[in-house]
């Protein structure tokens, strides 16, 4: 029943694939990507209830894996493909109507989407490192589809780059992994065990040290890329900013995770035998991608732009909350880890309408949102005020608790310098934002004043509902999912 | 696995990073190809020896598809899809001279050696002499893909790098489970890119964003 409910959890997304090529226009496109996001959502939510009661699953030798920490990932990445699913719906649907997309790059969208979703969500469900290394690099293909897909020039440099970029990082993690077996090497194990994380995990007092040292490392820097860790994050802004809106959220929102759920992985792995090395590694590129961020941030002119180095600043801090460790550090990075997902999601949908009615990635381009388009706008400020961590939104509480936690870290000065550059992302980012939700709408800009139709609302109103929420009142299931997540980190 | 193997393997490993420092040194496209061929072919060719002297069944499938593949597919279709169609002869667009680059491989080459000293690696390896020289071939490759600014010239960096991480993968550890899956996987990716560089017509310098030179290019 569980073995079901866990191939559910991709093979719904993954049914979406077949679709396009039955004929289906945008509209059943869209339908299928929500319905199979939705699914998944609910198979994933069950999944993790009976994680919290029941053991791990463990099938076919390892290669089927599942605790709290990766049922805790296959929620949020299910949930960010609801979201970008619903958004999916009306951006297919209105690029048809107006004739940007042929009915092939239609379908391509929906086999690519499904196939990247699918392919995420399994990666999550592997306890076998060389399973997880292919799945995530086949994402990496899927989802470079979705980056040329609008056949652009500029479009089609961005898929390239993102592909060598990303295949360079995941060249270097397959180095990393062959460390991992390496460092198995001594101990009385199958060769598939050697390479499978229970097995491992259960022999991690007795695995070499040296060899484990370098694959952390080589680990880091390659799924790092996947992450966005500066300074591997060159590819990201282009890919974010080039891709369909609805891709851009996965690509932030689910992809991002799931390169930081590898990572994980390895920093459990190595501090069992090395102690905190892992966690000063972590520190040290998260700091570097925070600044990165915060800095591009500054007079960045496009909006999809700043939202993908909003992104890296993120990815930043939840490195460094896991950097700090603790129950405090690592209980505020994977809130974070849900809580930006959330958000992400809703400002790259936001950007898909912005961008939908004006043509433009332009910030200073678009005024007068708000007016214009109350929905949108409001949509676009809250938005930007939950991702910048503003109370009362969840990424407030995950922001909160991370620089608590580095209050109480090795070192207090570490914590204001994490208060620097966060507030200096405030203020380039707020700066952007607010000038396109409030200022006077230009009389030259074409904008097509159509209402927002309830379904690219729903996604918005609804991520921003659970946001709220999250910054409320934490659910009691939540709570033990991540502190039974904690546990497995030490 | 006996002393005459490993001389074998050790002299292999040794061409296959003079291949790599010959790519390193070279301007031409047509070279770069040649010399990645035949790069390949010699990683085949070790890994064929590491396969018969270990009478493993998956690296026969590896050198077997490494020879098909990275030794005549991928040179052959770049050949003549990507350098023949796009009549490209001389790389322009290098960032470091040659022999400065010869140089700097050098030095990485040092220090590889030096980062992956018999004290530092873990017992009971294979091949101890020959993962410092996988361990250069990967820097190298690295290196091709940093001083290049031509996407062909880049990609032909990548495969090098690929096929160091192959020959650190078969003297590291040959019982790897999972080394012919994601060398297919590679090969993979490999076509994918040369197959967007060929729709796409972005041969030309990475360096410049400038869409409207990309839109010029197009044929």
């Amino acid at each position: 029943m569980t073995l079901t409910l866990l191939i559910l959890t991709w093979a719904l997304p993954l049914a979406g694939a077949i679709v396009p090529w039955l004929g289906a226009r945008a509209r059943v496109i869209g339908i299928a990507a929500t319905a199979g996001g939705a699914g998944s959502l609910a198979a994933a939510v069950t999944l993790a209830v009976r994680m919290l009661s029941g053991h791990p699953i463990e099938r076919l030798d390892g290669f089927v894996y599942l605790d709290s920490l990766s049922a805790f990932f296959v929620v949020t990445v299910a949930l960010v493909v609801t979201l970008a699913g619903l958004g999916s719906y009306s951006y297919l649907r209105a690029e048809e109507e107006r004739g940007e997309l042929s009915p092939l790059q239609v379908r391509l969208y929906g086999t690519s989407f499904a196939l990247f979703a699918a392919l995420m969500i399994a990666a999550l469900e592997t306890g076998n490192l060389g399973l997880l290394w292919v799945l995530i690099e086949a994402s990496t293909l899927a989802s470079a589809v979705l980056v040329a897909l609008e056949a652009r020039a500029s479009s089609l440099e961005a898929a390239w780059k993102y592909i060598i970029i990303s295949s360079f990082g995941v060249t270097i993690a397959l180095v990393g992994t062959l460390f991992v077996y390496y460092s198995a090497a001594s101990l009385r194990m199958s060769p598939d065990q050697r390479l499978t994380w229970p097995s491992l995990f259960a022999h991690a007092g007795a695995l070499q040290a040296p060899s484990l040292r370098f694959a952390f490392l080589l680990v880091l820097v390659g799924y790092g890329t996947k992450v966005g860790l500066a300074p591997m994050h060159t590819w990201l802004p282009d890919a974010h900013s080039e891709a369909p809106s609805p891709a851009s959220a996965m690509l932030s929102a689910a992809l991002l995770n799931t390169g930081m759920y590898a990572i994980i992985r390895f920093q459990a792995l190595t501090a069992a035998v090395l102690g905190r090395y892992a966690n000063d590694v972590l520190l040290v590129f998260g700091f570097a991608s925070i600044l990165v961020g915060a800095l591009f941030m500054i007079g960045c002119g496009n909006f999809k732009r700043l939202f993908a180095y909003s992104s890296i600043e993120h990815m930043g801090v939840i490195a460094v909350g896991l950097g700090f460790g603790g129950a405090l550090g690592i209980y505020g990075a994977l809130l974070q880890v849900l809580t930006h997902a959330i958000g992400k999601s809703v400002l790259f949908l936001t950007s898909g309408e912005v961008v939908l009615r004006y043509r433009t990635r332009t910030a200073s381009e678009v005024r007068g949102l708000l007016s214009l388009t109350p929905v949108v706008g409001l949509a676009l400020l809250l938005g930007s005020l939950a991702i910048l961590g503003s109370p009362p939104f969840g990424v407030f509480l995950s922001e909160f608790t991370i620089v608590r936690a580095s209050f109480t870290g090795p070192a207090s000065w570490l914590g204001f310098l994490l208060l620097a550059l966060l507030v200096t992302a405030f203020i380039a980012f707020a700066r952007t934002t607010t000038g396109m939700v409030f200022g006077r709408p230009s009389g030259e800009a074409v904008i097509e004043r159509a209402a927002t139709s309830r379904v690219a609302a729903a996604p918005l109103l609804a991520g921003l509902g659970l946001l709220l929420v999250l910054g409320i009142w934490i659910p009691a299931g939540l709570n033990d999912l991540i502190m039974h997540s904690i546990r497995l980190i030490p | 696995m006996n002393s005459s193997g490993m001389i074998l393997l050790n002299l292999l490993s040794v061409l296959i990073l003079l291949c790599a420092f010959a790519c390193l040194g070279s301007k031409l496209f047509d070279r770069y190809l040649t010399y990645y061929a035949l790069q390949s072919v010699l990683l085949s060719a070790a890994c064929a020896v590491v396969a018969y002297y270990l009478d493993a069944p998956a690296l026969w499938v590896l050198a077997v598809l490494t020879m098909l593949i990275k030794g005549v597919g991928i040179p052959v279709t770049a050949r003549r899809y990507l350098v023949a169609r796009l009549s490209l002869k001389r790389d322009a667009a290098i960032t470091l001279g040659l022999s400065t680059s010869l140089i700097v491989g050098a030095v990485l080459t040092g220090i590889a050696y030096f980062a992956m000293r018999p004290s530092t690696l873990p017992a009971r390896l294979l091949d101890t002499a020959a993962v410092p020289l996988a361990m250069a071939v990967v820097l190298l490759g690295s290196l091709c893909m940093v001083v290049r600014r031509h996407t062909i010239a880049q990609l032909i960096g990548w495969l090098i790098l690929e096929n160091g991480v192959f020959l650190a993968a078969i003297t590291l550890v040959a019982s790897f489970p999972f080394i012919v899956e994601a060398g297919i996987f590679l090969d993979l990716v490999a076509g994918v890119l040369i197959m967007l560089t060929l729709v796409s017509g972005l041969a030309l310098r990475l360096a410049s964003t400038s869409a409207s030179e990309l839109r010029g290019l197009r044929g």
